[in-house]
């Protein structure tokens, strides 16, 4: 009927490149596509991806290098759910691996964009304070970047306080090496350095690896927290700085309480001077696949945005990580689906309900993360949420980040 | 934007013209205020201007014109309006003339004149000329000033200038050559930078060689900050401090790394050899590095007890030291952290992206794109490519025309998916490129919060609600064509479905 209206349309130049509102296209494309992959219909998914692999080049602009990353993560789903499919679709080449950081590396690498030490200013400042006048310090670091966020701690402690602590104790856990960044030495070495960097400031330091994974909530780590309690005039100090999401929640275990509440209940009956929660604004939890990947879509535009002006080299390793990320969203399922990200509003949720009241962050701690922000590009910003008492990283006026201190209620 | 170069005022003194036609938005040439003579300038924030103010919108070229007030007797030109006046007092005009309209003075508030822009709309209006002028220029302009010393570009004058002032003054070097801008990067990366081991472990080995020769005369105990050695008057009792120890004291247990592992080999097995490691590689850079500091120091007598002088630097107290070793150019701590703080400027940053405009801008595309079923998606992807300018010559891959074919047998294959009667009107959609396709899509699908939650945008065209009924049906079907019985919610739930969030829209291009 349509049959010459059709040929007329099959003259294709080579692709064009896409305008920013063509973001939208390629979302509605990757959302169309998860529906017929989960729905085992293989034909249109094929197509689907066949169009995709077509209109965003892997060495495109950064919503088509985003979208490719979402390709991949498809194609990865799809060939796990149909392996007979892995014959005929192989057009995309592989992807970059993940870098492995020397500690050096990484120190440059956390401060590419204030992502991470916008977190880290706002803790630092909050814990520094909480600290004040204890004789033993000691701090849990559950962090993704391996203990960037100790040195300038240390700093603090050493010049800041009228009397910094006669005992800095720091605690890590030792499956940090489960997603990236990846570190190229082993703990012991990092924490040598710590120790030694310490030193150097006059601070006496312990440096501690205490073997627990996410995957259980930390019970080992809590385990020992409550077997050794803090000694008089200790100050328990809980840093979790992206790290929290990795513990299952309701939609992995379905049941009422997850070992995400149950972690957080634990960790309020240590009794700790301070808490410190700083997370992604997004929620990845969604059972549902195409929701899913509509937030991971919605959310994850914006590191490739940030880093769009950057230097090839960093800028493939950062958006490795992202892809990385991107994978465990979209292609994964159960247990292997590390990346579940809840709101703030969430986790606001989840820290009332485990006894855990919000303490607003300094005046000067604001004014060092805006005097942060000005050396970074144009787009960052940040909101102070006088509600909520939380600082809020913005990238374009689009949350990105938030930063929130707790005490125990 | 219109090319004649024109304003809107008429007041003296301002370039004029005939017409007036490049003005936006002229309906919000609100009611004449009445402002008293004296009336206190009050700044609004910024973007938020006095509603009662008279909206000015220039054209680029006017904007950026040097030479915009005239003097109406010479001829002569001035970047600014009070030196046109000065210039004016020099013709000796008589005393009438010299007045200026003894209108009142309305307060002028200035739009951007860069569409997608936010300061485009009048609401957000920036109430200062030398504010649009900047704000166009550094958003919209070409960045004509370079900085000598790094690599950073700016398109206004003063912005460059006041970057030039503060760029290389303040450094932070690490003894391994990284210079770092701010100063917990260099804090960072100092605390894991080998030259910082090396540093410890020259000075360790320095102090093992001092405590041997010195005698009991020295009543003084060191300590070391950053790898220095600070006298320190009072003696402090530090039963934990590792240094100043007799010179039987094994390296090693300055380091008082506990690994509580459950597995025992690895216990002892690390300890010795992690911190003894870092020892090791002091000792062959010990040398090279003592040479290169006695260099840079200013002769001295060279006896044990002065090999430490260097040192010693200002150090008021513990922590505003300022040393060689470490090259700091700068007061560290208090000080540098104070002016961090008093640099920040309120950062209005958020309003720059949150743009009504972009959103009714790409609600179209957005809104074009939202309730499209795959196939139409894929459609439109062909058709996209063939609506652009298509050069006959262009070659087409084999494969993509294989493909599309075969695409298009497909779709008239499933004879579900096409209605006869709805068919041309189907593709006449796509031929037409037609935007008027869409309509509601301004539901929250609550399930997540992101970014700045907007109310969508409404696209509604009269064409819009005859095409949506049998656009429905169709989905429909093909929903129930692919499934096999599965109910595709995602598809099957007609034009309510939110396909994206217009907060989204705003990042992207």
């Amino acid at each position: 009927m349509t049959k010459t209206r059709i040929r007329n349309l099959t003259r294709l130049p080579s692709p064009k490149p896409l305008r920013g509102g063509d973001a939208n296209f390629m979302e509605q494309l990757l959302l169309h596509c998860a529906t017929a992959i989960d729905s085992n219909d293989a034909a249109l998914a094929h197509q689907i991806l066949w169009v995709l692999n077509n209109t965003a080049p892997p060495d495109g602009d950064s919503t088509q290098r985003l979208t490719t990353a979402f390709l991949r993560a498809l194609l990865s789903r799809a060939v796990s759910k149909t392996p007979t499919l892995s014959s005929t679709i192989s057009f995309l080449p592989p992807a970059d691996e993940l870098h492995r950081f020397s500690v050096v590396e990484l120190a440059a690498f956390v401060d590419l964009t204030p992502w991470h030490r916008f977190g880290f200013i706002a803790a630092n400042a909050a814990i520094l304070t909480a600290v004040e006048g204890y004789s033993t310090v000691h701090i849990v670091d559950l962090s993704l970047t391996h203990c960037m966020q100790i040195p300038t701690l240390i700093d603090a402690m050493a010049s800041r306080l009228n009397k910094p602590p006669p005992l800095l104790k720091l605690t890590v856990v030792s499956s940090s090496d489960n997603f990236p960044p990846f570190i190229n030495i082993s703990y012991e070495e990092l924490g040598s350095k710590l120790v030694n960097f310490a030193t150097t400031r006059n601070i006496t330091m312990e440096f501690t690896i205490i073997p627990s994974t996410y995957s259980d909530g930390f019970s080992s780590l809590l385990q020992q927290l409550r077997v050794y309690p803090s000694s008089f005039n200790e100050a328990l100090v809980v840093n979790c700085h992206m790290m929290l999401r990795y513990i299952p929640d309701e939609t992995l275990t379905s049941s009422s309480s997850s070992l995400r509440t149950v972690f957080l209940k634990q960790l309020r009956s240590l009794n700790p001077r301070i808490v410190t929660l700083i997370e992604e604004d997004v929620d990845l939890t969604s059972g549902n696949l195409v929701n899913r990947l509509r937030s991971a879509f919605n959310y994850f535009w914006i590191p490739f945005d940030t880093t769009d002006t950057f230097m090839s080299e960093q800028r493939r390793w950062y958006e490795a990580e992202i892809s990385w990320k991107i994978e465990s969203v979209v292609a994964k399922e159960g247990a292997e689906r590390v990346e579940r990200s809840e709101t703030k509003r969430r986790w606001f949720e989840r820290m009332r309900e485990a006894e855990f009241g919000g303490v607003r962050v300094k005046e000067e701690a604001v004014a060092d993360v805006k005097a942060m922000l000005e050396e970074h590009a144009v787009g960052w910003g940040m909101k102070k949420e006088d509600d909520d008492n939380s600082l809020v990283l913005t990238w374009k006026g689009h949350s990105v980040v938030f930063a929130t201190v707790w005490i125990p209620i | 934007m219109i090319a004649e170069d024109q304003t809107i005022s008429s007041s003296r003194g301002y370039v004029h013209s005939s017409s007036t036609t490049d003005l936006v938005d002229h309906h919000h040439h609100e009611h004449e205020s009445l402002n008293p003579p004296l009336v206190k300038k009050k700044r609004n924030l910024p973007g938020n201007p006095d509603p009662e103010a008279e909206v000015i919108a220039l054209s680029p070229k006017t904007l950026m014109a040097t030479n915009r007030f005239l003097c109406e007797i010479c001829g002569k030109g001035f970047q600014r309006d009070q030196n046109l006046q000065l210039h004016r007092r020099g013709h000796n005009l008589p005393w009438k003339l010299k007045q200026r309209t003894s209108k009142e003075v309305r307060k002028r508030v200035y739009v951007c004149p860069e569409k997608s822009c936010v300061h485009h709309h009048p609401t957000r209006a920036l109430g200062d000329l030398t504010g649009i002028k900047k704000h166009f220029c550094r958003k919209h302009g070409e960045k004509k000033w370079k900085c000598e010393k790094c690599a950073k570009r700016y398109a206004v004058q003063s912005d460059w200038k006041a970057h030039s002032k503060t760029c290389g003054t303040r450094e932070y070097r690490c003894d391994c050559g990284t210079i770092f801008s701010r100063r917990d990067s260099f804090i960072t990366h100092r605390a894991f930078c080998d030259a910082l081991a090396e540093e410890t472990a020259r000075l360790n080995a320095a102090s093992h060689l001092k405590s041997l020769a010195a005698t009991a005369g020295s009543n003084l105990n060191y300590h070391y900050l950053m790898g220095t050695l600070i006298p320190s008057p009072s003696p402090q009792p530090s039963p934990s401090f590792p240094f100043g120890p007799p010179p039987s004291q094994h390296h090693h247990n300055h380091f008082p790394i506990t690994t509580t592992t459950f597995d025992h080999h690895h216990q002892d097995a690390m300890k010795p050899a992690s911190s003894l490691s870092l020892w090791m590689g002091g000792n062959i850079n010990h040398h090279h590095e003592q040479v290169n500091i006695e260099d840079r120091i200013a002769p001295q007598p060279h006896s044990p007890q002065e090999d430490y002088n260097w040192v010693f630097g200002n150090a008021n107290n513990r922590g505003e030291l300022i040393t060689t070793s470490d090259s700091l150019i700068t007061h560290e701590n208090n000080i540098s952290i104070k002016e961090n703080a008093n640099a920040a400027t309120s950062l209005s940053v958020p309003s720059l992206f949150s743009s009504v405009d972009q959103i009714s801008q790409d609600a179209s595309a957005a809104a074009t794109a939202a309730n499209m079923s795959a196939t139409a998606l894929l459609q439109k992807a062909a058709q996209m490519g063939a609506t652009s300018s298509t050069p006959p010559t262009t070659t087409i891959t084999t494969d993509q025309s294989a493909f599309l074919q075969s695409f298009a047998s497909k779709i008239s294959d499933q004879g579900q998916i096409i209605e006869d009667g709805g068919s041309d009107k189907f593709f006449a959609l796509f031929g037409s490129n037609s935007v008027g396709l869409m309509s509601n899509n301004n539901n929250n699908n609550g399930l997540h919060e992101i970014g700045n939650p907007r109310s969508g945008v409404t696209v509604v065209s009269g064409i819009d609600e005859l095409q949506n009924y049998p656009w429905k049906r169709r989905r429909v079907e093909i929903g129930d064509a692919g499934g096999g019985g599965q109910t595709r919610d995602f598809l099957g739930v007609g034009v309510q479905q939110t396909m994206c969030r217009s907060s989204s829209i705003n990042g992207w291009g």
